[in-house]
């Protein structure tokens, strides 16, 4: 008897002593539809850089000729604005793939005037120079990291301001023109690995909760109407095995929304 | 002597209420970049960003994350809290460890992941043992 309770407190000494959740060695497999952790965002947004590092190492596209002309202009609706500066940011990183530093000290301007007529521009001022100055030296990294940084920088600054909305709109302009990208990159050298990249289906929910949460007076916005309906063409198609065709129509619809955040800017 | 001890009592009671609040999040955001920094020298790109709180002993926050295949990543967390011990883990859409590497030194921890496959990943970060009723938190983290 004297024994067994003994080896009961032994017992209980050692469950205590055991980590109640994974500790120094975590379970290599947990139930996440029980896990006990609180999500602390819908999802992270990756950077431009994080897609980008990815296409560097699947080969050498011609980068020239995935290069657009973005319309520079600070005209139009806020919104479209937002829309519009988040596609010019990624059109950055195709141009630094390009190594064009024109193109690059263009972007540069078009991101700080972009900023100010929606009233950030003062916190962009010190990365649109930085990007204009690295690039008259050649020197693509710190391009890259001040395109991520500006990027970074509005979208903060425009929460600070209480406007998460057009904060979002950043994003998904930039994820926008980064999607039209990667399609026609691997469209023209398909390669599962290269369609593997498409395979977003939480971050595409999540820009579609946002849209649809936005104020009526946003939503009824041609463009974000329009985009919202893009946004629901493309997710089916990134729910399933991503095949050639469905990269195909990914681009032209990615393509035909990045036309539309242009035109008439 | 009744009165005293009623003073000194009255003196810590005022003493503990005085005490600045030391834990900050831009304090362990500090921490998190003195972790993630030997990785810099290996040519990971810092993401200029964090994220962070607090949280009790043995409470977890999970971070939904889109990973790509191809890239490698560190994700470095730091609290600075002086005796704390945290975690952090990375785990795939189906609940199954997948990082490469992690390790664990008091109030640093780090886990490496080489993505298998583009999707969504959760960072699970977590406070072990603390001597705070809540310890604040921060994560980075850096890819190449």
């Amino acid at each position: 008897m004297k024994r067994n309770l003994t080896w009961t407190l032994y017992l209980t000494v050692f469950i205590g002593l055991c980590p109640s959740t994974y500790g120094d060695s975590p379970p290599s497999q947990i139930d996440l539809s029980k896990f006990p952790a609180t999500q602390l965002d819908d999802v992270v947004v990756p950077l431009p850089s994080e897609v980008f590092n990815v296409l560097d190492k699947l080969g050498t596209p011609n980068w020239r000729g995935e290069l657009r002309m973005p319309s520079g202009s600070s005209r139009g609706a806020r919104a479209q604005i937002a829309l519009l500066l988040g596609s010019v940011v990624a059109e950055g990183f195709v141009a630094v793939e390009a190594a064009d530093k024109e193109q690059v000290k263009k972007i540069g301007r078009d991101v700080l005037e972009l900023s100010r007529a929606i009233g950030v521009e003062k916190t962009v001022l010190a990365r649109t120079n930085l990007i204009v100055t690295k690039a008259d030296a050649g020197d693509w990294i710190a391009v890259r990291r001040e395109l991520d940084g500006a990027l970074t920088d509005v979208k903060n600054a425009m929460i600070e301001l209480k406007d998460a909305q057009l904060a979002h709109l950043v994003s998904l302009g930039g994820w926008l023109r980064g999607t039209e990208v990667v399609t026609s990159v691997v469209q023209k050298n398909y390669s599962a690995d290269g369609a593997d990249l498409l395979n977003q289906p939480d971050l595409l929910k999540y820009f579609q909760e946002r849209l649809a949460t936005m104020p009526p007076r946003v939503r009824s916005d041609q463009l974000v109407s329009r985009i919202q309906k893009g946004l629901d063409e493309i997710s089916p198609l990134i729910h399933q095995k991503i095949t050639p065709a469905s990269v195909k129509r990914i681009n032209e619809v990615t393509g035909q929304l990045v036309k539309a955040i242009n035109a008439n800017a | 002597m009744r009165y005293f001890v009623r003073r000194i009592f009255l003196l810590l009671a005022f003493c503990s209420l005085q005490n600045p609040v030391f834990a900050t999040v831009d304090d362990a955001i500090s921490r998190a970049l003195e972790a993630i920094d030997p990785y810099v020298k290996q040519g990971y790109i810092v993401r200029d960003d964090q994220w962070g709180g607090d949280l009790a002993v043995k409470e977890q926050k999970a971070i939904p994350h889109t990973l790509f295949k191809g890239n490698d990543y560190w994700f470095c967390m730091g609290t600075d809290v002086d005796n704390a011990r945290i975690a952090i883990h990375v785990y795939d859409s189906k609940g199954k460890l997948i990082e490469n590497d992690s390790w664990q030194k008091g109030r640093f921890a780090a886990a490496r992941v080489q993505a298998p496959a583009t999707g969504t990943y959760f960072i699970i970060v977590e406070v072990l043992n603390s001597p705070k009723e809540r310890t604040t938190w921060a994560m980075v983290y850096g890819f190449k």
